[in-house]
């Protein structure tokens, strides 16, 4: 019996589905409901980190697109009174234009200079935003965010989780079908070897802008969502832990699948709470680190690889067994 | 080897896992069997972790002095003349604006408190403040010293009480301190004329915190005509530790006087090397906040001439019922813990008291009730100086007003 | 105190603050240069350093410019250990990975610091402390003239090191070429760990330096000087020492003049504004060679 690849994706993809869907029902507890709301947002968020990595290019600083996607949204919103239902794709689309425009400086830079680039730009809109552009976005005080779904319309935790998940399975779905399309093999080429791809006709500098826009995209939207939920912005939003958890989340689960993103985020997000009701503060941190470290040495592939890489040792095991026991003898 | 640690690895992994996900289960049932309501149950919303810990764990550790106390003395009566023990909960906000929504979410709806205390940063604070006027849970906040968090227009905050005192309380309190008290002072020491306008500086954190203090300062002095200049004004970012350059802007404009809007671990270093390396001797004001024994420590020979306005401090107190009070909150929080609370822990302490004060006098946990009996609260100072020795809060913005010493 | 005063004074801060980043991004260079590599946990170290410093300060109150050795060899023990068994294992692997696994450590460290030391600022009192130098027309800290002249001695220890010994002739060989090394019969896996140690050396000095000076210190203090340090070694060129040395004081310099003149908020922003505009033009740095 077998699981093989084949199966498991569509019945893998299949029971996240269901338990997704079912989840509101299963509980009543709303710390549970919320829980999943933030974690369907970090998937999101995570999703769109991977989708730049896809191309080979690592960023540190994804907090800016969440940041410039949630205040592009909110203060669309606010100022215009248009649904936050609308404006999260306005402030993505802002991320996105921002995305274009920091890509261009670093379509020449390769791995660690890109990665100091990303991170340096976080800390420099987080300075815009709290010195010119304060008057705006009322400085370090932040704003309040329109919600998603008012609270005056009965039920509507349950409607904005399920408008969330929508969301997320939309994002994902994007993201499928741009891995799978022409544009997801060019940027594999380029991942893979910028020379080769050139001589095939691809443009690296397109497809390297084209990643950059679309991940600054659906970043913002993430950080739009997070934002409307929670109803108030600040700009902490734009700091560098936020950065890192989308790729801990991505590394865990796996760089470069769809699925690695999913899996890392929900495994996390309940191994974080489970540590978190264990009373235990700092070490919290350090076994994440840990896990962190451990999953790229020995699981470089991620969790979505664990269940061939079992395989892989079950068998290794069986063939080396035979040979111990007749050294032994 | 390789596989067997990978292995060990993955065993523990899955066993913190499982142990995560049955302390969860264990927790609802908790829960589940408090629904008896044999205690009240109060939550504590505090930075354990993250930048703020180091506030965030004093507050938390002072709470449960504080229900100690409350609890060896027999609890709260209510009305029925029962006595209840009180419960504290603790949720750790992680010093940012998620974590601070998934710990109120879930002491409010997943431990079913009665009422929560704590709070600390403006801006973790904010982002659950319309979890609380959702859930209308009367939410004392003994920490966040932003003004904002009490005069939201477009949440419901009436279930909010702020019990802290805010940037505007500080900025103007000491501003006219220094109008009041020590221009006269400087200007009979340097034979000057008595309106000779008092050169001030400020040295602010660049934050929600600090500006707000700034702001106070500059409307204070506007709106009463003081007789002040503000030669310098001076920023920096949050966790800065490297002052010098600032410091020596400032000096280069002759200040009489320097105002740290600054955290402790910032006003120290500032007040260290001003009067080391830049040679500024001027008289120094810090923001309350700055009233910790590490601080005192720290600034050592270097503290001749700082002022620090405060409302509780077991450093600068004057005698009387407060002290008292404040040296057995100060003694009992040292044997439980080996070291000494600061003024954040200090409210919260206050702030549990104020919990158990209000449920005791509406004689039910019902939320509406509870909250009322805080809009009606008169209670005597316990540790933190008040204006008039009572505790009550204002009733336009549910502020408590503060008395703060210099 | 006129406008020249005030120029030089926050000169002379910023060629103070210099200092620190040169030495944290020596080591980076250094290990980058030899292993190819790049640690953004590099700042952990600088924390580590100076916790441990603080610690045999408060228990035996030796003058801490002495127990900056004893720090430094501590730290190269500890980055030893962390190379052996977190970055041996993925060398080659892909330069991501590099940078996956120092996030993992920024975590480990920071909150096993705090777990260990509690996560309060702290601070340490030089014994020089108060004792001033009329330099022209400043006046100034005999703290900042000693962390100065630490700072160029370490330098200088350093560069006769690999040029004079043969160890650090093996580590220039290593650097320049690795395979070529490695023929030559260079043990290249115990030229990493030295220099991975040397360069976690040179961030427990910088840490050490950093407490001595009268500043703060708590578990989160590492991570931004770090980032900074790498920003430095980029603008210098990966890889290059001297690059290393005049992008830590210009970084210096321009931080605490944006302080100055555009508000102490700025400070971070303004080294990351620089490196970025001289990415634009010049994408392997200041000084950098062709290698990117």
């Amino acid at each position: 019996m077998q699981l093989t690849r084949e199966k498991l994706i569509p019945y893998g993809t299949a029971a996240a589905l269901i338990i997704a869907v079912a989840i509101p029902f299963l509980t009543d507890n709303m710390f549970i409901v919320n829980l999943a709301v933030l974690m369907l947002i970090s998937i999101i968020f995570a999703s769109a980190w991977n989708l730049l990595a896809y191309s080979g290019q690592g960023s540190l600083g994804h907090a800016a697109f969440f940041g410039i996607g949630a205040y592009g949204s909110t203060l669309i919103a606010a100022k215009l009174g248009i649904t936050p239902f609308i404006t999260i794709f306005l402030g993505a689309a802002v991320a996105a234009f921002i995305g274009i425009l920091i890509g261009l400086t670093c379509v020449r830079l390769k791995e660690w200079f890109l990665a100091m680039v990303t991170f340096g730009f976080a800390i420099i809109v987080q300075t815009l935003t709290v010195s010119v552009l304060a008057p705006m976005t009322g400085g370090w005080d932040g704003i309040p965010s329109p919600r998603l779904v008012s609270p005056s319309i009965p039920g509507y935790q349950l409607i904005e989780y399920y408008a969330i998940l929508l969301i997320t399975i939309a994002a994902i779905a994007a993201i499928w079908y741009i891995m799978k399309s022409r544009i997801g093999l060019a940027f594999l080429a380029i991942r893979e070897n910028e020379t080769e791809a050139r001589a095939a006709g691809i443009d690296p500098v397109r497809y390297r802008l084209l990643a950059f826009a679309l991940s600054a995209f659906i970043a913002g939207v993430a950080g739009a969502l997070q934002i409307h939920h929670i109803g108030y912005i600040t700009p902490e939003l734009y700091g560098v832990d936020n950065s890192f958890w989308p790729i801990t989340y991505v590394i865990l689960g796996g760089l470069g699948t769809l699925a690695g993103p999913v899996i890392g985020t929900v495994v996390l997000t309940i191994l974080w709470e489970g540590l978190k009701a264990t009373g235990i503060t700092f070490a919290r941190y350090v076994v994440i680190g840990v896990i962190l470290i451990l999953t790229i040495i020995f699981l470089p592939r991620g969790l979505v690889s664990l269940p061939e890489q079992v395989q892989e040792w079950i068998k290794r095991r069986k063939q080396k067994e035979p040979v111990t026991e007749a050294a032994a003898e | 080897m390789k596989y067997s640690v990978l292995v060990i690895a993955v065993l523990l992994i899955a066993a913190a896992f499982i142990a995560g996900c049955t302390q969860q289960q264990a927790s609802t049932q908790q829960t589940a069997a408090a629904g008896s309501q044999d205690v009240i149950r109060v939550g504590v919303i505090a930075s354990l972790t993250g930048p703020a810990s180091n506030v965030g764990t004093n507050m938390w550790q002072s709470a449960q002095v504080a229900a100690e106390k409350i609890n060896a003395d027999g609890g709260v009566t209510l009305k029925d003349g029962t006595k209840k023990q009180i419960k504290l909960i603790v949720g750790d906000d992680e010093s940012t604006q998620a974590g601070g929504q998934k710990a109120a979410t879930k002491l409010i709806t997943d431990d079913k408190v009665d009422i929560l205390v704590g709070g600390y940063s403006s801006a973790v604070t904010s982002a659950y403040e319309q979890t609380i006027a959702e859930y209308k849970i009367p939410y004392i906040v003994t920490g966040a010293s932003s003004p904002i968090i009490t005069h939201r227009t477009d949440i419901d905050t009436s279930y909010i009480f702020h019990h802290c005192p805010t940037t505007d309380t500080y900025g103007q309190y000491t501003t006219q301190f220094i109008d009041q008290v020590i221009r006269p002072a400087v200007n009979k020491k340097l034979g000057a004329a008595s309106d000779r306008p008092f050169r001030l500086a400020l040295l602010y954190q660049d934050t929600a915190f600090g500006k707000g203090i700034q702001t106070a300062v500059n409307d204070t002095i506007t709106k009463n005509k003081l007789n002040i200049v503000l030669v310098s004004q001076q920023s920096f970012k949050m966790g800065e530790s490297d002052f010098r350059t600032q410091l020596t802007a400032i000096k280069a404009t002759n200040p009489d006087a320097l105002y740290l809007g600054a955290f402790p671990n910032e006003g120290a270093p500032a007040i260290t090397q001003a009067r080391r390396d830049i040679g500024l001797n001027t008289i120094f004001l810090s923001a309350e906040n700055n009233d910790n024994a590490q601080f005192y420590k720290d600034v050592g020979q270097y503290g001749e001439g700082a002022i620090i306005e405060s409302r509780f401090s077991p450093y600068t107190a004057p005698a009387g019922a407060v002290a008292s009070a404040q040296d057995a909150f100060k003694q009992a929080y040292f044997a439980k813990f080996g070291t000494y609370p600061d003024m954040m822990g200090a409210s919260t302490y206050d702030g549990v008291f104020i919990a158990a004060k209000a449920i005791g006098n509406a004689g039910t946990t019902d939320k509406a009730t509870v909250r009322q009996a805080l809009v009606d609260l008169k209670m005597p100072q316990a540790v933190e100086a008040m204006k008039d020795q009572t505790i009550s809060f204002s009733p336009d913005f549910r502020d408590s007003g503060f008395d703060l010493w210099m | 105190m006129d406008n020249l005063s005030v120029f030089l004074q926050i000169l002379f801060w910023g060629l103070y603050a210099g200092c620190i980043y040169i030495l944290l991004a020596t080591g980076l260079n250094l290990i980058f240069g030899v292993m190819k590599v790049v640690n953004f946990a590099h700042g952990e170290f600088l924390m580590i350093g100076a916790y441990i410093t603080a610690t045999v300060f408060f228990l035996t109150g030796f003058n801490p410019y002495v127990i900056l050795l004893l720090s430094m060899v501590a730290l190269v023990g500890i980055g030893a250990v962390v190379e052996r068994l977190c970055f041996r294992p993925i060398l080659g692997t892909g330069k991501l990975n590099e940078i996956f696994l120092s996030i993992g450590l920024i975590y480990i460290f920071q909150n096993g610091a705090a777990m260990i030391w509690g996560d309060a600022w702290q601070s340490v009192k030089s014994p020089y402390d108060g004792i001033t130098i009329p330099i022209g027309s400043l006046s100034v800290p005999l703290d900042y003239i000693i962390i100065m002249v630490v700072t160029a001695v370490i330098l200088s220890g350093l560069y006769l090191f690999l040029k004079k010994t043969t160890l650090g002739m093996q580590m220039r060989a290593t650097s320049q070429n690795r395979k070529g090394a490695m023929l030559v019969g260079i043990n290249v896996e115990r030229i990493d760990i030295i220099s991975f140690g040397l360069g976690c050396a040179l961030a427990a000095a910088a840490g050490t330096l950093w407490v001595v000076s009268g500043q703060v210190f708590n578990p989160y203090m590492g991570s931004i000087p770090a980032v900074k340090a790498f920003a430095i070694i980029i603008l210098g060129g990966l890889g290059s020492i001297p690059g290393a040395i005049i992008g830590g004081l210009l970084m210096g310099l321009a931080e605490n003049g944006a302080a100055f003149l555009l508000g102490g908020i700025w400070k971070d922003a303004v080294s990351f504004i620089i490196l970025i505009v001289v990415l634009i033009f010049r994408p392997t740095g200041l000084f950098g060679g062709k290698e990117g």
